[in-house]
């Protein structure tokens, strides 16, 4: 279980599954190379030096290299394919890189001049840094499973001079096994206490397999490296939705207490809108008085004669307004009596509305709005 | 944790991986749809709340200021000469008779009320009336005010004779509590 929610999400991929061959089954040579080459460039001239080298066509060859960009060699390493049984051949189809132990070490953070020794039951192999980051050499004795201490120590001694030069010499007692590493750009190796880093380009260098399986292979893995994100993504995201609904829920309970307190709230408010409309209510009574007949009488003293009245409407709501639905035979008579209408002191508007000519007959709507003040109430 | 998931993951068979991935997209797809329309509501109710709850605390926090104005309008009236529902009825009633009115009708009237205040409304219909007729029980409604007030008057000439009138008018009256 990780320390936290955040190394959960931050912890890299798990180690890789890498079938380590024995060193013995490969045999390597530094090749040089241009300085400013490419990759390309370096596998040509790799490609080409396991020809020369080797007696067999590349073609039986199970090989790899080591390079950094800006070394002036690489280190290629080269097995008969023959030398390995069909049931070792179809183990590697589930090991995400196969290479020989020496070459998981490649990547070590080590000075010019040092030498490691790598121990195996089966033998020992020295790696030789005269100088830069690509090994010069590599070394193999083997040694029989019952060799005695001073035996593995004398092949040591032997293995050391004849690498080189060497001012450090390192010791790792176990083979190489993979370590869990930040990324999938990344192949991280354990030998001891020493530790390798390799970058996902040099690993796939560093892999012997056919170079055209390891391209569907790396494929593949883009594929499922693709897949996990993508259902790892949606996983986060779930969770991020549960969090969510917790906010929900959150904001849920809030706005339900806002609308109890909104019923709550509904009485009192009812009880001030009542208030309100009764203040109104006896304001307008006590101040504001409808006056329909003083208003019909103006309106009346300038009716022609050939004009009826059938109805007229007053409210409180248009309290200085008078409407009046009238007719008449002489429908030129409408505007005149408009006309008389807004010259009389005291109005303010007149409207003829929903002119209508049957028989002869015109009948109107006739809407007058007063000056507030303008009439006064009749006594008598 | 993550590490043994991971392994577990990419362990599996090519159709395990793409049958897992599509629920966990799927599951998360759903859920965020449901969760977006459930937040939208949320926020519709939000926003109506906010306003609903808003617009009671301008009525309370206007409260003393509208129970002022109605003591201030019910101070114009004397209380002992405000009428209740019986007394509008009775009043009209009274009026009518002494303008000369023959058919008239009343309906029941209605109360609006806080406790402290009533205003009641009446809505008065006379039929087949003369305009003098008319007119003087307009002109003692007039002088009943501020007591008795009209709120609405219509007048229209009766079908069968033009010279007489029907009026539909709508009375209302403030009754102080006196207690």
């Amino acid at each position: 279980m990780c320390a936290s929610p955040l190394d959960f999400l931050r912890s890299g991929p798990p180690p890789p599954r890498v079938a380590i061959l024995p060193d013995a089954m490969f045999f390597s040579r530094a090749i040089p190379v241009a300085a400013d080459a490419t990759r390309e460039q370096v596998v040509s001239a790799v490609g080409l030096a396991l020809e020369a080298l080797s007696p067999f066509p590349l073609a039986q060859l199970y090989f790899g290299y080591y390079w950094t960009p800006g070394a002036g060699r690489a280190l290629a390493f080269a097995s008969y394919r023959r030398r390995f049984t069909v049931d070792q051949v179809a183990e590697w189809a589930s090991a995400q890189h196969v290479l020989p132990a020496f070459a998981a070490v490649m990547g070590s953070d080590v000075q010019p001049a040092t030498t490691v020794i790598l121990s195996a039951p089966d033998g020992l192999t020295a790696v030789h840094w005269s100088q830069g980051t690509v090994p010069s050499l590599v070394l193999h004795r083997v040694l029989a499973p019952e060799a005695t201490a001073e035996e593995r120590a004398t092949a040591r001694a032997e293995l050391i001079r004849d690498a080189g030069e060497a001012r450090t010499v390192v010791d790792a007692p176990s083979p190489p096994a993979a370590q869990p590493s930040r990324s999938d750009r990344e192949v991280s190796f354990a030998a001891g206490e020493l530790r390798s880093k390799l970058d996902a380009a040099t690993v796939a260098a560093l892999d012997v397999r056919d170079k055209a399986d390891m391209a569907a292979l790396a494929r593949a893995r883009k594929r499922d490296v693709l897949l996990w994100r993508v259902a790892l993504g949606s996983v986060i995201a779930c969770f991020v939705l549960l969090a969510g609904e917790a906010a929900l829920f959150g904001a849920g309970m809030w706005e339900k207490a806002r609308i109890t307190k909104i019923g709550a709230q509904k009485a009192e408010v009812a009880r001030i809108m009542s208030d309100q409309e009764l203040a109104y209510r006896i304001d307008e009574l006590s101040t504001k008085r409808l006056l329909p007949l003083e208003m019909i009488s103006v309106v009346a003293a300038k009716k022609p004669a050939t004009m009826q009245f059938l109805r007229a409407t007053a409210t409180t709501s248009s309290l200085y307004t008078i409407q009046i639905e009238a007719q008449t035979s002489n429908a030129g008579e409408i505007g005149g009596f408009k006309t008389a209408l807004e010259q009389t002191a005291g109005c303010d508007h007149v409207e003829i509305r929903d002119q209508l000519m049957r028989n002869n007959v015109a009948s109107f709507t006739l809407l007058v709005t007063f000056k507030p003040t303008a009439l006064p109430p009749a006594t008598s | 944790m993550i590490r043994a998931i991971r392994v577990f993951f990419l362990a599996r068979f090519v159709r395990e991986k793409l049958l897992l991935t599509g629920f966990a997209v799927l599951a998360a797809a759903i859920w965020l749809s449901s969760l977006a329309g459930r937040t939208g509501r949320l926020l519709r109710e939000v926003r109506v709340t906010t306003s609903s709850l808003n617009e009671q605390a301008l009525w309370m926090s206007n409260k003393a200021k509208i129970e002022a104005q109605a003591q201030a309008a019910a101070a114009q009236l004397d209380a002992a000469r405000t009428l209740d529902a019986t007394r509008l009825l009775a009043e009209v009633g009274a009026i009518a008779e002494e303008a000369g009115l023959k058919t008239y009708s009343s309906g029941e009237p209605q109360d609006q009320s806080n406790g402290q205040f009533s205003v009641h409304t009446l809505r008065f219909s006379v039929t087949r009336s003369d305009w003098d007729s008319i007119k003087n029980f307009y002109l003692g409604l007039q002088k009943r005010s501020p007591y008795i007030g009209i709120e609405q008057f219509s007048l229209q000439s009766d079908r069968a004779n033009a010279a007489l009138l029907n009026a539909s008018i709508r009375i209302s009256s403030v009754e102080i509590s006196s207690h």
